[in-house]
Protein backbone atom coordinates (compact mmCIF):
# COMPACT_ATOMS: atom_id res chain seq x y z
CA UNK A 1 0.00 0.00 0.00
CA UNK A 2 1.25 3.30 -0.89
CA UNK A 3 0.49 6.93 0.38
CA UNK A 4 -2.82 7.48 0.69
CA UNK A 5 -3.94 10.28 -1.95
CA UNK A 6 -6.71 11.09 -0.04
CA UNK A 7 -6.85 11.69 3.78
CA UNK A 8 -9.97 12.67 5.96
CA UNK A 9 -9.96 12.97 9.64
CA UNK A 10 -12.91 13.82 11.89
CA UNK A 11 -14.65 15.28 9.01
CA UNK A 12 -18.13 16.94 9.59
CA UNK A 13 -20.19 18.26 6.46
CA UNK A 14 -23.90 19.39 7.53
CA UNK A 15 -26.06 21.09 4.41
CA UNK A 16 -28.73 23.48 6.63
CA UNK A 17 -29.34 21.56 9.53
CA UNK A 18 -28.89 17.88 8.19
CA UNK A 19 -25.91 16.71 9.33
CA UNK A 20 -24.36 14.45 6.20
CA UNK A 21 -21.05 13.24 7.39
CA UNK A 22 -20.68 13.27 11.44
CA UNK A 23 -16.72 13.08 11.91
CA UNK A 24 -15.63 10.51 9.31
CA UNK A 25 -12.08 8.68 9.15
CA UNK A 26 -10.88 7.59 6.65
CA UNK A 27 -8.20 7.34 3.11
CA UNK A 28 -8.26 6.41 0.05
CA UNK A 29 -4.97 4.38 -1.23
CA UNK A 30 -3.65 4.27 -4.56
CA UNK A 31 -6.25 1.53 -6.24
CA UNK A 32 -9.19 1.42 -6.62
CA UNK A 33 -11.44 1.94 -3.25
CA UNK A 34 -15.19 1.40 -2.97
CA UNK A 35 -17.21 3.56 -1.00
CA UNK A 36 -20.16 1.40 -0.07
CA UNK A 37 -23.37 2.29 1.48
CA UNK A 38 -27.53 2.51 1.23
CA UNK A 39 -28.31 5.89 -0.56
CA UNK A 40 -28.30 8.69 2.11
CA UNK A 41 -25.26 7.66 3.84
CA UNK A 42 -22.78 10.42 2.79
CA UNK A 43 -20.79 8.80 0.37
CA UNK A 44 -21.53 11.33 -2.60
CA UNK A 45 -21.12 14.43 0.23
CA UNK A 46 -17.94 12.89 0.74
CA UNK A 47 -16.96 13.20 -2.73
CA UNK A 48 -18.35 16.43 -3.55
CA UNK A 49 -16.40 17.63 -0.33
CA UNK A 50 -13.42 16.16 -2.16
CA UNK A 51 -14.35 18.51 -5.06
CA UNK A 52 -13.91 21.47 -3.02
CA UNK A 53 -17.78 22.20 -3.62
CA UNK A 54 -18.73 21.55 0.39
CA UNK A 55 -16.93 23.74 3.03
CA UNK A 56 -16.64 20.92 6.02
CA UNK A 57 -17.79 21.81 9.43
CA UNK A 58 -14.95 20.47 11.27
CA UNK A 59 -12.27 18.08 10.64
CA UNK A 60 -9.72 18.21 8.25
CA UNK A 61 -9.50 16.77 4.31
CA UNK A 62 -6.02 16.11 2.36
CA UNK A 63 -5.67 15.16 -1.28
CA UNK A 64 -2.42 14.87 -2.73
CA UNK A 65 -1.30 16.45 0.39
CA UNK A 66 -3.55 19.91 -0.36
CA UNK A 67 -6.60 21.23 1.43
CA UNK A 68 -9.27 21.38 -1.05
CA UNK A 69 -11.06 24.37 0.78
CA UNK A 70 -8.23 26.57 0.55
CA UNK A 71 -6.88 25.50 -3.32
CA UNK A 72 -9.60 24.11 -4.64
CA UNK A 73 -8.54 24.03 -8.34
CA UNK A 74 -5.09 22.54 -8.04
CA UNK A 75 -6.72 19.54 -6.67
CA UNK A 76 -9.76 19.29 -9.12
CA UNK A 77 -7.45 19.83 -12.29
CA UNK A 78 -5.82 16.32 -10.73
CA UNK A 79 -9.51 14.55 -10.29
CA UNK A 80 -11.78 13.46 -12.58
CA UNK A 81 -15.54 13.34 -11.80
CA UNK A 82 -18.07 11.29 -13.59
CA UNK A 83 -21.07 12.53 -11.53
CA UNK A 84 -24.12 10.10 -10.30
CA UNK A 85 -26.64 12.71 -12.01
CA UNK A 86 -26.88 12.77 -16.21
CA UNK A 87 -24.18 15.57 -17.53
CA UNK A 88 -23.44 16.53 -20.97
CA UNK A 89 -24.04 19.70 -23.30
CA UNK A 90 -26.89 19.79 -25.08
CA UNK A 91 -26.63 20.42 -28.82
CA UNK A 92 -22.51 19.08 -28.87
CA UNK A 93 -21.32 15.76 -30.33
CA UNK A 94 -19.38 13.81 -28.25
CA UNK A 95 -15.81 14.60 -29.17
CA UNK A 96 -16.24 17.78 -29.19
CA UNK A 97 -17.69 17.49 -25.22
CA UNK A 98 -15.11 15.48 -24.36
CA UNK A 99 -12.36 17.74 -26.18
CA UNK A 100 -14.10 20.72 -23.64
CA UNK A 101 -14.35 19.05 -21.15
CA UNK A 102 -10.41 18.63 -21.39
CA UNK A 103 -9.86 21.94 -22.59
CA UNK A 104 -11.93 23.06 -18.99
CA UNK A 105 -9.35 21.05 -17.54
CA UNK A 106 -6.34 23.33 -18.58
CA UNK A 107 -5.26 21.12 -21.71
CA UNK A 108 -4.46 22.84 -24.85
CA UNK A 109 -7.00 23.02 -27.34
CA UNK A 110 -5.38 20.80 -30.30
CA UNK A 111 -4.32 18.15 -27.36
CA UNK A 112 -8.03 17.64 -25.96
CA UNK A 113 -9.31 17.34 -29.11
CA UNK A 114 -6.73 14.50 -30.33
CA UNK A 115 -7.04 13.01 -26.87
CA UNK A 116 -10.67 13.37 -27.01
CA UNK A 117 -10.89 10.73 -30.03
CA UNK A 118 -8.56 8.27 -28.17
CA UNK A 119 -10.29 8.56 -25.15
CA UNK A 120 -14.24 7.96 -26.53
CA UNK A 121 -12.35 4.96 -28.69
CA UNK A 122 -11.11 3.90 -25.26
CA UNK A 123 -14.81 3.60 -23.64
CA UNK A 124 -15.99 2.17 -26.80
CA UNK A 125 -17.66 5.16 -28.49
CA UNK A 126 -15.15 5.73 -31.47
CA UNK A 127 -17.99 4.65 -34.09
CA UNK A 128 -20.65 7.15 -32.49
CA UNK A 129 -18.18 9.82 -31.08
CA UNK A 130 -19.81 12.59 -33.99
CA UNK A 131 -23.41 12.35 -32.47
CA UNK A 132 -24.78 14.77 -29.98
CA UNK A 133 -24.43 13.17 -26.87
CA UNK A 134 -28.95 14.22 -26.76
CA UNK A 135 -29.03 11.12 -29.01
CA UNK A 136 -27.42 8.40 -27.20
CA UNK A 137 -29.13 5.75 -24.81
CA UNK A 138 -28.41 5.65 -21.50
CA UNK A 139 -25.44 3.18 -21.49
CA UNK A 140 -23.35 5.73 -24.08
CA UNK A 141 -24.47 9.00 -21.52
CA UNK A 142 -22.60 6.40 -18.63
CA UNK A 143 -19.32 5.70 -21.04
CA UNK A 144 -19.31 9.66 -22.28
CA UNK A 145 -19.34 10.81 -18.68
CA UNK A 146 -16.58 8.32 -17.72
CA UNK A 147 -14.84 10.02 -20.70
CA UNK A 148 -15.15 13.65 -20.14
CA UNK A 149 -13.75 12.12 -16.46
CA UNK A 150 -10.63 10.88 -17.83
CA UNK A 151 -9.60 13.08 -20.82
CA UNK A 152 -7.19 15.01 -19.02
CA UNK A 153 -5.71 12.07 -17.31
CA UNK A 154 -6.32 12.25 -13.87
CA UNK A 155 -4.32 11.19 -10.99
CA UNK A 156 -7.60 10.26 -9.12
CA UNK A 157 -11.01 9.08 -10.74
CA UNK A 158 -14.37 9.82 -8.60
CA UNK A 159 -17.06 7.20 -9.90
CA UNK A 160 -20.26 8.29 -8.62
CA UNK A 161 -22.72 5.42 -9.41
CA UNK A 162 -21.24 4.28 -12.94
CA UNK A 163 -23.43 1.46 -13.45
CA UNK A 164 -26.72 3.48 -13.06
CA UNK A 165 -29.51 2.41 -15.95
CA UNK A 166 -27.36 -0.05 -17.61
CA UNK A 167 -28.92 -3.25 -18.29
CA UNK A 168 -26.66 -6.31 -17.25
CA UNK A 169 -25.00 -6.45 -20.29
CA UNK A 170 -23.72 -2.92 -20.37
CA UNK A 171 -22.86 -3.23 -16.57
CA UNK A 172 -20.26 -5.30 -16.98
CA UNK A 173 -18.87 -4.09 -19.64
CA UNK A 174 -18.48 -1.02 -17.51
CA UNK A 175 -16.76 -3.10 -14.53
CA UNK A 176 -14.73 -4.28 -17.14
CA UNK A 177 -13.52 -1.03 -18.39
CA UNK A 178 -12.96 0.48 -14.74
CA UNK A 179 -11.70 -2.47 -13.52
CA UNK A 180 -9.11 -1.94 -16.52
CA UNK A 181 -8.64 1.23 -15.39
CA UNK A 182 -7.35 0.65 -12.02
CA UNK A 183 -5.37 -2.01 -12.99
CA UNK A 184 -3.64 -2.29 -16.02
CA UNK A 185 -4.11 2.01 -16.79
CA UNK A 186 -2.58 3.14 -13.08
CA UNK A 187 -5.01 5.71 -12.67
CA UNK A 188 -6.46 5.11 -8.65
CA UNK A 189 -9.91 5.36 -8.48
CA UNK A 190 -13.00 5.90 -5.62
CA UNK A 191 -16.20 3.69 -6.87
CA UNK A 192 -18.89 5.12 -4.95
CA UNK A 193 -21.79 2.73 -5.05
CA UNK A 194 -24.82 0.79 -3.54
CA UNK A 195 -24.17 -2.14 -5.01
CA UNK A 196 -21.67 -4.64 -3.51
CA UNK A 197 -21.31 -6.99 -6.29
CA UNK A 198 -19.78 -4.17 -8.05
CA UNK A 199 -17.59 -2.88 -5.53
CA UNK A 200 -16.45 -6.37 -4.79
CA UNK A 201 -15.37 -6.72 -8.49
CA UNK A 202 -13.60 -4.07 -8.78
CA UNK A 203 -11.87 -2.22 -5.97
CA UNK A 204 -9.08 -3.94 -3.28
CA UNK A 205 -10.44 -1.71 -0.61
CA UNK A 206 -13.47 -0.38 0.62
CA UNK A 207 -14.88 1.77 3.36
CA UNK A 208 -18.76 1.16 4.19
CA UNK A 209 -20.59 4.14 4.98
CA UNK A 210 -24.17 4.38 7.18
CA UNK A 211 -25.53 7.59 8.39
CA UNK A 212 -22.78 9.50 7.89
CA UNK A 213 -20.54 7.59 9.47
CA UNK A 214 -18.22 5.02 8.09
CA UNK A 215 -19.16 1.61 9.40
CA UNK A 216 -16.47 -0.57 8.44
CA UNK A 217 -13.00 -0.03 6.43
CA UNK A 218 -9.83 -1.81 5.10
CA UNK A 219 -9.01 -4.28 2.48
CA UNK A 220 -11.72 -6.40 0.98
CA UNK A 221 -9.42 -9.48 1.18
CA UNK A 222 -9.36 -8.72 4.94
CA UNK A 223 -12.88 -8.09 5.65
CA UNK A 224 -14.00 -11.38 4.38
CA UNK A 225 -11.02 -13.01 5.81
CA UNK A 226 -11.84 -11.82 9.33
CA UNK A 227 -15.36 -13.13 8.62
CA UNK A 228 -17.07 -15.59 11.16
CA UNK A 229 -17.65 -18.94 10.28
CA UNK A 230 -21.05 -19.58 8.11
CA UNK A 231 -22.83 -22.43 6.87
CA UNK A 232 -25.70 -22.63 4.50
CA UNK A 233 -28.32 -24.57 5.91
CA UNK A 234 -31.77 -25.91 4.82
CA UNK A 235 -33.81 -27.95 8.13
CA UNK A 236 -36.89 -29.96 7.69
CA UNK A 237 -39.26 -28.84 10.78
CA UNK A 238 -39.74 -26.18 12.18
CA UNK A 239 -37.15 -23.88 12.23
CA UNK A 240 -38.55 -21.05 15.12
CA UNK A 241 -37.30 -22.96 18.43
CA UNK A 242 -33.88 -23.66 16.66
CA UNK A 243 -33.34 -20.35 15.38
CA UNK A 244 -34.23 -18.77 19.08
CA UNK A 245 -31.65 -21.31 20.44
CA UNK A 246 -28.93 -20.53 18.18
CA UNK A 247 -29.28 -16.91 18.98
CA UNK A 248 -28.88 -17.61 22.69
CA UNK A 249 -25.78 -19.68 21.99
CA UNK A 250 -24.32 -16.25 20.14
CA UNK A 251 -25.16 -17.05 16.58
CA UNK A 252 -26.66 -15.07 14.12
CA UNK A 253 -28.57 -15.73 11.04
CA UNK A 254 -30.19 -14.70 7.58
CA UNK A 255 -32.41 -16.52 4.95
CA UNK A 256 -29.74 -16.95 2.48
CA UNK A 257 -30.62 -17.40 -1.67
CA UNK A 258 -30.42 -21.27 -0.95
CA UNK A 259 -32.61 -21.71 2.64
CA UNK A 260 -31.12 -20.02 5.68
CA UNK A 261 -26.99 -18.67 6.31
CA UNK A 262 -26.34 -19.00 10.20
CA UNK A 263 -22.90 -17.86 11.39
CA UNK A 264 -21.25 -19.27 14.18
CA UNK A 265 -19.88 -17.55 17.94
CA UNK A 266 -16.54 -17.31 18.16
CA UNK A 267 -15.72 -20.70 19.51
CA UNK A 268 -18.38 -22.78 17.84
CA UNK A 269 -18.04 -25.25 15.68
CA UNK A 270 -20.71 -27.30 13.33
CA UNK A 271 -21.34 -29.90 16.10
CA UNK A 272 -23.36 -26.76 17.48
CA UNK A 273 -25.81 -27.20 14.61
CA UNK A 274 -26.40 -30.74 15.48
CA UNK A 275 -26.83 -30.71 18.61
CA UNK A 276 -29.03 -27.78 18.52
CA UNK A 277 -30.84 -29.69 15.99
CA UNK A 278 -31.47 -32.61 17.74
CA UNK A 279 -32.82 -30.84 20.59
CA UNK A 280 -35.66 -28.89 18.92
CA UNK A 281 -36.43 -31.85 16.77
CA UNK A 282 -35.38 -30.83 13.88
CA UNK A 283 -33.43 -32.21 10.66
CA UNK A 284 -30.80 -30.61 9.04
CA UNK A 285 -30.75 -32.00 5.36
CA UNK A 286 -28.38 -29.78 3.68
CA UNK A 287 -25.27 -28.17 5.32
CA UNK A 288 -22.18 -26.51 3.80
CA UNK A 289 -19.74 -23.98 4.34
CA UNK A 290 -19.88 -20.66 3.38
CA UNK A 291 -17.61 -17.58 3.05
CA UNK A 292 -19.06 -15.05 4.76
CA UNK A 293 -19.25 -12.32 1.14
CA UNK A 294 -18.79 -8.80 0.88
CA UNK A 295 -22.67 -8.50 1.50
CA UNK A 296 -22.62 -10.09 4.83
CA UNK A 297 -19.82 -8.05 6.10
CA UNK A 298 -22.07 -5.40 4.76
CA UNK A 299 -25.18 -6.07 6.24
CA UNK A 300 -23.19 -6.82 9.58
CA UNK A 301 -21.38 -3.31 9.40
CA UNK A 302 -24.96 -1.63 8.76
CA UNK A 303 -26.71 -3.70 11.61
CA UNK A 304 -29.17 -5.66 9.22
CA UNK A 305 -28.48 -8.81 9.91
CA UNK A 306 -29.99 -10.87 12.34
CA UNK A 307 -33.47 -11.00 11.36
CA UNK A 308 -35.60 -12.99 13.84
CA UNK B 1 -18.95 -2.85 -28.11
CA UNK B 2 -15.17 -3.47 -28.12
CA UNK B 3 -13.89 -1.76 -25.20
CA UNK B 4 -10.95 -3.11 -23.98
CA UNK B 5 -7.83 -3.27 -26.21
CA UNK B 6 -8.17 -0.08 -26.98
CA UNK B 7 -4.77 1.96 -26.44
CA UNK B 8 -5.23 4.62 -23.05
CA UNK B 9 -1.91 6.31 -23.13
CA UNK B 10 -0.95 8.70 -19.58
CA UNK B 11 -0.72 12.19 -20.65
CA UNK B 12 1.87 13.97 -18.83
CA UNK B 13 1.96 17.66 -19.92
CA UNK B 14 -0.12 19.19 -17.52
CA UNK B 15 0.92 22.43 -17.03
CA UNK B 16 0.21 25.85 -14.48
CA UNK B 17 -3.48 26.76 -14.12
CA UNK B 18 -4.63 28.90 -17.13
CA UNK B 19 -4.94 32.53 -16.44
CA UNK B 20 -7.72 33.17 -18.30
CA UNK B 21 -10.04 30.32 -17.50
CA UNK B 22 -13.35 31.41 -18.65
CA UNK B 23 -12.39 31.56 -22.74
CA UNK B 24 -13.41 27.81 -23.87
CA UNK B 25 -16.86 28.19 -22.18
CA UNK B 26 -17.39 31.61 -24.14
CA UNK B 27 -16.26 29.99 -27.14
CA UNK B 28 -17.93 27.06 -27.22
CA UNK B 29 -21.30 28.70 -26.24
CA UNK B 30 -21.25 30.76 -28.52
CA UNK B 31 -20.50 28.52 -31.52
CA UNK B 32 -23.98 26.94 -30.23
CA UNK B 33 -25.80 29.95 -30.39
CA UNK B 34 -24.53 31.20 -33.81
CA UNK B 35 -25.01 27.23 -35.30
CA UNK B 36 -28.88 28.22 -35.23
CA UNK B 37 -29.81 29.93 -38.37
CA UNK B 38 -32.33 31.83 -36.90
CA UNK B 39 -29.84 33.40 -34.62
CA UNK B 40 -28.03 34.53 -37.50
CA UNK B 41 -30.83 35.98 -39.31
CA UNK B 42 -31.58 38.17 -35.76
CA UNK B 43 -28.31 38.98 -35.74
CA UNK B 44 -28.70 40.32 -39.30
CA UNK B 45 -31.95 42.36 -38.53
CA UNK B 46 -29.71 44.44 -35.77
CA UNK B 47 -27.67 45.55 -37.79
CA UNK B 48 -30.93 47.09 -40.15
CA UNK B 49 -30.72 50.26 -37.90
CA UNK B 50 -27.43 50.93 -38.50
CA UNK B 51 -27.77 50.67 -42.29
CA UNK B 52 -30.47 53.52 -41.70
CA UNK B 53 -28.45 55.83 -39.99
CA UNK B 54 -25.77 55.26 -42.19
CA UNK B 55 -27.83 56.73 -45.07
CA UNK B 56 -29.14 59.16 -43.08
CA UNK B 57 -25.82 60.20 -42.51
CA UNK B 58 -25.23 60.30 -46.60
CA UNK B 59 -28.06 61.98 -47.80
CA UNK B 60 -27.40 64.70 -44.97
CA UNK B 61 -23.31 64.91 -45.91
CA UNK B 62 -24.89 65.16 -50.05
CA UNK B 63 -27.67 67.67 -49.00
CA UNK B 64 -26.93 69.87 -46.06
CA UNK B 65 -31.02 71.23 -45.73
CA UNK B 66 -31.88 67.63 -45.11
CA UNK B 67 -30.05 68.15 -41.70
CA UNK B 68 -33.02 70.65 -40.83
CA UNK B 69 -35.12 67.36 -41.08
CA UNK B 70 -32.68 64.92 -40.07
CA UNK B 71 -29.95 66.38 -37.95
CA UNK B 72 -26.99 64.85 -37.50
CA UNK B 73 -24.70 65.31 -35.00
CA UNK B 74 -23.73 63.72 -31.46
CA UNK B 75 -27.14 62.76 -30.59
CA UNK B 76 -27.50 60.57 -33.51
CA UNK B 77 -25.21 58.47 -31.90
CA UNK B 78 -27.56 58.58 -28.22
CA UNK B 79 -30.68 57.89 -30.34
CA UNK B 80 -29.34 54.91 -32.50
CA UNK B 81 -28.30 53.02 -29.17
CA UNK B 82 -30.97 53.90 -27.59
CA UNK B 83 -32.94 52.24 -30.45
CA UNK B 84 -30.47 49.15 -30.36
CA UNK B 85 -32.18 48.63 -26.48
CA UNK B 86 -34.99 46.25 -28.14
CA UNK B 87 -32.55 44.97 -30.04
CA UNK B 88 -30.83 43.77 -27.14
CA UNK B 89 -33.26 42.50 -25.27
CA UNK B 90 -34.12 40.49 -28.47
CA UNK B 91 -30.67 38.94 -28.68
CA UNK B 92 -30.25 38.30 -24.90
CA UNK B 93 -33.70 36.38 -24.97
CA UNK B 94 -32.66 34.29 -28.17
CA UNK B 95 -29.12 33.88 -27.50
CA UNK B 96 -29.06 33.78 -23.19
CA UNK B 97 -31.99 32.08 -22.30
CA UNK B 98 -30.88 28.77 -22.13
CA UNK B 99 -27.06 29.47 -21.06
CA UNK B 100 -27.42 28.76 -17.58
CA UNK B 101 -31.04 27.28 -17.65
CA UNK B 102 -29.86 24.51 -20.33
CA UNK B 103 -26.99 23.49 -18.21
CA UNK B 104 -28.71 23.09 -14.66
CA UNK B 105 -31.27 21.03 -16.86
CA UNK B 106 -28.55 18.77 -18.64
CA UNK B 107 -25.70 18.54 -15.43
CA UNK B 108 -23.70 20.29 -17.47
CA UNK B 109 -22.82 22.93 -14.80
CA UNK B 110 -20.83 20.00 -12.70
CA UNK B 111 -18.88 19.48 -15.88
CA UNK B 112 -17.90 22.77 -15.66
CA UNK B 113 -17.73 23.12 -11.60
CA UNK B 114 -15.78 19.65 -11.28
CA UNK B 115 -12.87 21.12 -13.46
CA UNK B 116 -10.26 23.96 -12.21
CA UNK B 117 -12.44 26.39 -12.26
CA UNK B 118 -14.29 29.08 -9.88
CA UNK B 119 -18.14 30.03 -10.62
CA UNK B 120 -16.93 33.10 -11.03
CA UNK B 121 -15.06 32.06 -14.31
CA UNK B 122 -18.24 30.02 -15.32
CA UNK B 123 -20.53 33.56 -15.06
CA UNK B 124 -17.76 35.17 -16.53
CA UNK B 125 -17.70 32.95 -19.81
CA UNK B 126 -21.52 32.85 -19.87
CA UNK B 127 -22.08 36.84 -19.25
CA UNK B 128 -19.23 37.11 -22.01
CA UNK B 129 -20.92 35.17 -24.54
CA UNK B 130 -23.98 37.55 -23.81
CA UNK B 131 -21.99 40.62 -23.62
CA UNK B 132 -20.25 39.76 -27.34
CA UNK B 133 -24.07 39.39 -28.70
CA UNK B 134 -25.03 42.76 -27.31
CA UNK B 135 -21.78 44.92 -28.18
CA UNK B 136 -22.21 43.38 -32.20
CA UNK B 137 -25.68 45.28 -31.78
CA UNK B 138 -24.44 47.91 -29.93
CA UNK B 139 -20.85 48.69 -29.57
CA UNK B 140 -19.31 47.42 -33.26
CA UNK B 141 -22.32 49.36 -35.44
CA UNK B 142 -22.01 52.69 -33.30
CA UNK B 143 -18.62 52.64 -33.73
CA UNK B 144 -18.78 51.55 -37.20
CA UNK B 145 -21.26 54.61 -37.70
CA UNK B 146 -18.99 57.38 -36.22
CA UNK B 147 -16.24 55.86 -38.45
CA UNK B 148 -17.74 56.02 -41.24
CA UNK B 149 -19.15 59.65 -40.14
CA UNK B 150 -16.31 60.95 -39.83
CA UNK B 151 -15.24 59.80 -42.99
CA UNK B 152 -18.21 60.93 -45.10
CA UNK B 153 -18.61 64.51 -43.20
CA UNK B 154 -15.38 65.16 -41.19
CA UNK B 155 -16.19 68.81 -41.79
CA UNK B 156 -19.09 67.99 -39.25
CA UNK B 157 -17.36 65.36 -36.99
CA UNK B 158 -13.79 66.05 -36.93
CA UNK B 159 -13.48 68.86 -34.25
CA UNK B 160 -11.97 68.54 -30.74
CA UNK B 161 -15.72 69.85 -29.33
CA UNK B 162 -17.02 66.19 -30.26
CA UNK B 163 -14.00 64.09 -29.29
CA UNK B 164 -16.40 62.92 -26.46
CA UNK B 165 -18.73 60.62 -28.81
CA UNK B 166 -16.46 57.76 -28.71
CA UNK B 167 -15.66 57.82 -25.30
CA UNK B 168 -19.58 57.89 -24.81
CA UNK B 169 -20.39 55.42 -26.94
CA UNK B 170 -18.51 53.25 -25.48
CA UNK B 171 -19.66 53.64 -22.17
CA UNK B 172 -23.05 53.49 -22.69
CA UNK B 173 -22.79 50.40 -25.29
CA UNK B 174 -21.15 48.74 -22.34
CA UNK B 175 -23.83 49.99 -19.49
CA UNK B 176 -26.25 48.83 -21.82
CA UNK B 177 -24.60 45.62 -22.77
CA UNK B 178 -23.75 44.61 -19.19
CA UNK B 179 -27.20 45.25 -17.54
CA UNK B 180 -29.08 43.63 -19.76
CA UNK B 181 -26.51 40.72 -20.27
CA UNK B 182 -27.00 40.35 -16.16
CA UNK B 183 -30.70 39.91 -16.20
CA UNK B 184 -31.08 37.54 -18.97
CA UNK B 185 -28.51 35.38 -16.87
CA UNK B 186 -29.82 35.82 -13.81
CA UNK B 187 -32.77 34.76 -15.01
CA UNK B 188 -31.88 31.84 -17.29
CA UNK B 189 -30.15 30.89 -13.50
CA UNK B 190 -33.59 30.60 -12.20
CA UNK B 191 -34.94 28.24 -14.66
CA UNK B 192 -34.14 24.57 -16.05
CA UNK B 193 -35.98 25.27 -19.25
CA UNK B 194 -34.20 27.96 -21.89
CA UNK B 195 -38.24 28.48 -22.63
CA UNK B 196 -39.26 29.53 -19.69
CA UNK B 197 -36.35 31.58 -19.04
CA UNK B 198 -37.11 33.43 -22.05
CA UNK B 199 -40.67 33.76 -21.64
CA UNK B 200 -39.76 35.43 -18.06
CA UNK B 201 -37.19 38.04 -18.86
CA UNK B 202 -39.85 39.24 -21.58
CA UNK B 203 -42.31 39.32 -18.92
CA UNK B 204 -40.08 40.86 -16.70
CA UNK B 205 -39.25 43.94 -19.49
CA UNK B 206 -42.91 43.99 -20.59
CA UNK B 207 -44.10 43.55 -17.04
CA UNK B 208 -42.04 46.77 -15.85
CA UNK B 209 -42.77 48.64 -18.87
CA UNK B 210 -46.79 48.26 -18.29
CA UNK B 211 -46.39 49.16 -14.41
CA UNK B 212 -44.78 52.02 -15.60
CA UNK B 213 -47.01 53.26 -17.81
CA UNK B 214 -49.73 52.68 -15.03
CA UNK B 215 -48.26 54.79 -12.32
CA UNK B 216 -46.71 57.66 -14.85
CA UNK B 217 -50.08 57.64 -15.51
CA UNK B 218 -51.88 57.80 -12.44
CA UNK B 219 -49.06 60.02 -10.44
CA UNK B 220 -48.35 61.99 -13.61
CA UNK B 221 -44.85 62.07 -12.35
CA UNK B 222 -41.51 61.53 -14.53
CA UNK B 223 -40.26 59.75 -11.72
CA UNK B 224 -42.42 56.91 -12.14
CA UNK B 225 -40.34 56.25 -16.06
CA UNK B 226 -36.93 55.12 -13.78
CA UNK B 227 -39.37 51.59 -12.72
CA UNK B 228 -38.46 50.46 -16.49
CA UNK B 229 -35.37 49.03 -17.20
CA UNK B 230 -35.44 50.38 -20.99
CA UNK B 231 -36.18 53.59 -19.67
CA UNK B 232 -33.42 53.93 -17.13
CA UNK B 233 -31.12 52.93 -19.64
CA UNK B 234 -32.57 55.55 -22.17
CA UNK B 235 -32.05 58.31 -19.34
CA UNK B 236 -28.85 57.63 -19.21
CA UNK B 237 -28.03 57.36 -22.73
CA UNK B 238 -29.84 60.86 -23.18
CA UNK B 239 -27.52 62.01 -20.37
CA UNK B 240 -24.40 60.73 -21.93
CA UNK B 241 -25.44 62.35 -25.47
CA UNK B 242 -26.93 65.13 -24.08
CA UNK B 243 -29.97 64.12 -25.49
CA UNK B 244 -33.13 66.30 -23.77
CA UNK B 245 -35.45 64.53 -21.71
CA UNK B 246 -39.11 64.86 -22.98
CA UNK B 247 -42.11 65.22 -20.53
CA UNK B 248 -39.59 66.49 -17.60
CA UNK B 249 -36.66 65.72 -16.74
CA UNK B 250 -35.68 62.81 -13.99
CA UNK B 251 -32.60 63.05 -11.77
CA UNK B 252 -29.90 60.95 -13.15
CA UNK B 253 -29.38 59.69 -9.76
CA UNK B 254 -32.75 57.56 -9.69
CA UNK B 255 -32.17 55.51 -12.87
CA UNK B 256 -27.96 55.00 -11.93
CA UNK B 257 -29.19 54.01 -8.78
CA UNK B 258 -32.09 51.18 -10.12
CA UNK B 259 -29.38 50.17 -12.87
CA UNK B 260 -26.59 49.82 -9.80
CA UNK B 261 -29.30 47.54 -8.12
CA UNK B 262 -30.49 45.69 -10.51
CA UNK B 263 -27.06 44.72 -11.47
CA UNK B 264 -26.30 43.67 -7.80
CA UNK B 265 -29.70 41.81 -7.88
CA UNK B 266 -28.35 39.69 -10.91
CA UNK B 267 -25.47 38.76 -9.19
CA UNK B 268 -26.77 38.15 -5.96
CA UNK B 269 -29.00 35.35 -7.94
CA UNK B 270 -25.89 34.07 -9.88
CA UNK B 271 -24.17 33.50 -6.70
CA UNK B 272 -26.73 31.65 -5.29
CA UNK B 273 -27.59 29.45 -8.43
CA UNK B 274 -24.53 28.61 -9.59
CA UNK B 275 -23.69 25.94 -7.71
CA UNK B 276 -22.31 22.38 -7.79
CA UNK B 277 -24.59 21.39 -4.63
CA UNK B 278 -28.25 22.31 -4.66
CA UNK B 279 -28.94 22.78 -0.72
CA UNK B 280 -32.49 22.48 -0.06
CA UNK B 281 -33.26 23.58 3.00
Amino acid sequence: MGTPLVEFRELAVSYGPLQALGGVSGAFLPGATGLLGPNGAGKTTLLKTLLGFLRPDSGSLRAFGLDPGVVPLEVRRRIGYMPEVDCHIGGMTASAFVAFAGELSGMPRDEAISRSHEVLYYVGLGEARYRTVDQYSTGMKQRVKLAQALVHDPDLLLLDEPTNGLDPAGRDEMLDLIGDIATRRGISLVLCSHLLRDVERVCDTVLVFNQGKVAASGPIASLTSARRVAFDVRLRGEASAFLTDLKDAGCDWREGEDGLRVFLGPDAGPELLFRTARECGVQIRHLRPAAESLEDVFLRALGHEVQA
Amino acid sequence: MPIYEQAYRRWEARGPLRAVRFWPITREALSLVLAKRAFIGLLVLVWIPFVVRLIQVYIVTRFPEAGRVLPVDGRLFGDFLNQQTGLTLLLSIFGGAGLIANDLRTGAILVYLSRPLTRRDYVLGKLSVLMALNYSATLLPALLLYAVSLGLAPELFLKWELAWIAPMIVLHATILSLVVSLVALAISALSRSARVAGLAFAGVIVGLEIVRGVLEGILDRPEARVLSLQNDLRIIGNLLFGVAETGGAVPAIYPIAVLVLTAAGCLAILRARVRAVEIVR
